[in-house]
């Protein structure tokens, strides 16, 4: 079963850690509490990053240190191979939040990691969290505060949105996963149906799609295959989109009358998910189930 | 990106595929002598299914047919978009269609490959009829495609599984090497000796495989106008979509997720957003540059009489956000009307305090954003 949470003890590196991204993120996943224990970077003589050890090579780094997971910090023509590195290398908990990685890169990942038995979250996402106590990626501050609902989205920025609306309304998060907008991704909605399903903190749920692909339908179909008995909210962007168009995330393309949004609105309230057509509706509607009596 | 028809079937036939004699025309006096020969079909290239059934895709006989069914079908507009230029190809008559196609598998990791005997317009209801279609999804590799095309064609009338094997070997190296995220062949004509042509093709690629695709970056050079959305992502590193050429509120926006949906809230709120913007300020990296496109791009738009910034900056710092606004701005003079910015993040007040010199107001709150929206919209 896919896990993603994470503790203060979970040890973790930076794969491209001497990058721009790499070096602010590593800071930034440390000041909240993340345990940074090394990072790889082919980059020659550079021995530490802010007093992070730095390895050549990803098997070194967890060979020096005991990481269990990675945050991969590289580019996106970089990543199917960093991500073939940290498998090689024993780590069980891969986050890409790189944008662009090519889709036929995402399938081969795909079949490595679940052949490995590895959780891969990404690419294009912001990471996760597990609001004050640790975060493996960029999702802000200001959107995370500790709580009761589970939180899933393809979308980075509208989750963001969502998570600091329903943080203003005293609705705090238990584990956020942002999956990404691939189309091909390592962790998708449906498959952390068990997870949050077994989550003692997670007492609701909330995802937020967008058009395109097919995901939310599945999602909906594993709430009722797995007899999901906590509440859950959907919010899904893109109602108004044309087709035929990519709208910013590559998975976000209807076409053929595939991927539209009302589909997947009947077929999310079928499975008994409360679907908003609004930020402020989620807020009232979530804030009434889960905020402050 | 969809491809047009017209330009998936150049992707088939450059990589040796037959597909029938056809060419692009953008305009009802066109070289007479550049079109294939006759009988023909008029196909619309508009990236949107649909188009038989809408009377987009005609048959004509005599040249005069052919001018006036062009005349009817350039400037139809179909499911929101504007026919710009037809393919006119040869009919083919009298051969048997069947159907092929390769698509993306996200939840096997696979290539599943789809194929029927019959196929046409109708193979949707196919579906009901058992063995009529048959599937499988197997690993993204040649070898693998290969061996189930083999499998899913036993049994077949010789000529229609000699047809269909030889367009699977074909088809699924041109959908590994390019990247293909779809490419279905609806009709693939069968000729009795077992040879077929490419009757139809839809492709979608890859946008992020580009850098090494030269075949599509190539296209994406010479018909640049027919793919606007993927051209500026490749030149300037963002995603910018018009969603309705009569829009009122231009949109200066960050993060994909959040964008669709300020458009869905401002069009259920009965306004008229003008487009959709992911400007990635993450990626601006201090130079004001791709920021003077977008509003280059938004004071395009004949209708737009307001700017709605909206930025809920998860990481970027929002000082060096709004004095890089404010610098193109600067540079962008012929952008006169009103302006509302939304912004959440860090370091908002030096924000407020860049803003303040153009008479930006700032506001936190997204429905008070809107309220100075409305009002400017009321006024102008």
């Amino acid at each position: 079963m896919i896990n993603p949470r994470i503790d203060r003890d979970t040890r973790v590196i930076v794969q491209g850690i001497t990058g721009r991204a790499g070096r602010m993120h590593a800071r930034m996943m440390r000041e909240y509490g993340t345990l940074i224990v090394g990072g790889v970077s082919p980059q020659a003589g550079v021995a530490d990053v802010d007093g992070v050890p730095v390895f050549a090579a990803c098997r070194d780094a967890v060979a020096a240190t005991g990481a269990t997971a990675s945050v991969l910090l590289v580019g996106a023509g970089q990543l199917r191979g960093a991500i073939e590195d940290a498998v090689a290398a024993g780590i069980k908990l891969i986050v890409t939040p790189t944008e662009g990685m090519p889709v036929h890169d995402a399938l081969a990942a795909r079949r490595l990691t679940h052949e490995a038995n590895v959780t891969w979250i990404g690419a294009s996402t912001p990471g996760m969290a597990i609001p004050g106590v640790a975060k493996l990626g960029f999702l802000p501050e200001a959107s995370l505060t500790p709580g009761a609902l589970g939180l899933m989205s393809k979308s980075g920025t509208l989750s963001y949105e969502a998570g600091y609306r329903l943080a203003q309304h005293g609705v705090g998060t238990s584990v956020w996963v942002g999956v990404g907008g691939d189309t091909v991704k390592g962790t998708r909605f449906a498959e952390l149906v068990p997870f949050y399903a077994a989550d003692a903190q997670t007492k609701a749920l909330l995802v937020i799609g967008e058009i395109g692909g097919n995901e939310e339908e599945e999602f909906a179909a594993a709430l009722t295959a797995q007899h999901f008995a906590k509440p859950v909210f959907a919010l899904i962007a893109g109602r108004s989109s044309p087709e035929g168009v990519t709208m910013g995330h590559a998975g976000a393309l209807v076409h053929g009358g595939h991927g539209g949004y009302a589909a997947k609105k009947a077929v999310l309230e079928a499975a008994g998910v409360a679907v908003f057509v609004s930020l402020d509706a989620m807020t009232l509607g979530i804030g009434r189930t889960l905020g402050p009596r | 990106m969809f491809l047009l028809e017209h330009d998936a079937k150049e992707l088939l036939a450059a990589n040796g595929v037959a597909v029938p004699a056809g060419t692009l025309i953008h305009d009802t006096e066109f070289d007479a002598a550049a079109l294939p020969p006759g009988p023909w079909m008029i196909k619309a290239q508009i990236a949107a299914g649909g188009r038989g059934r809408a009377g987009l895709i005609r048959p004509a006989t005599t040249g005069s047919e052919l001018k006036s069914h062009l005349r009817a079908i350039l400037g139809a507009t179909h499911k929101g978009m504007t026919v710009r230029a037809c393919r006119i190809e040869s009919q083919v008559t009298g051969l048997e269609e069947a159907y092929l196609s390769f698509m993306l598998n996200p939840v096997a990791a696979g290539v599943r490959l789809t194929l029927a005997a019959r196929g046409g317009v109708n193979i949707e209801s196919l579906a009901t009829t058992p063995g009529a279609i048959r599937g499988a999804t197997v690993a993204p590799q040649l070898p693998a495609l290969v061996a189930q095309a083999m499998i899913l064609t036993a049994g077949l009338a010789p000529h229609l599984a000699q047809a269909l094997h030889a367009a699977a070997r074909e088809l699924a190296g041109i959908f590994l090497t390019t990247e293909l995220s779809l490419l279905e062949v609806n009709p693939l004509f069968v000729r009795p000796d077992g040879s077929w042509v490419a009757g139809d093709a839809k492709i979608v690629t890859d946008d992020n495989a580009l850098f090494r695709q030269p075949w599509l970056v190539a296209l994406l050079e010479r018909r640049a106008a027919a793919y606007p959305e993927a051209r500026r992502k490749q030149q300037h590193g963002c995603d910018y979509v018009v969603v309705d050429p009569n829009g009122e509120i231009g949109l200066l926006t960050t993060g994909a997720g959040l964008s669709m949906m300020l458009i869905d809230e401002l069009r259920a709120a009965g306004l008229k957003p003008y487009n959709f913007l992911d400007v990635r300020t993450g990626g601006l990296r201090g130079d004001a540059t791709r920021l003077v496109d977008v509003l280059g791009w938004i004071a395009a738009g004949s209708r737009v009489r307001v700017l709605l910034v909206n930025i809920f900056a998860g990481i970027t710092d929002l000082g060096e956000f709004a004095q890089l606004l404010t610098e193109a701005f600067a540079r962008t003079p012929q952008f006169k009307m009103p302006i509302v910015a939304r912004l959440v993040g860090t370091r908002l007040e030096a924000a407020r305090e860049f803003l303040a010199t153009r008479n930006i107001t700032v506001v936190t709150d997204l429905g008070a954003a809107l309220v100075h929206v409305r009002r400017h919209l009321a006024n102008t």
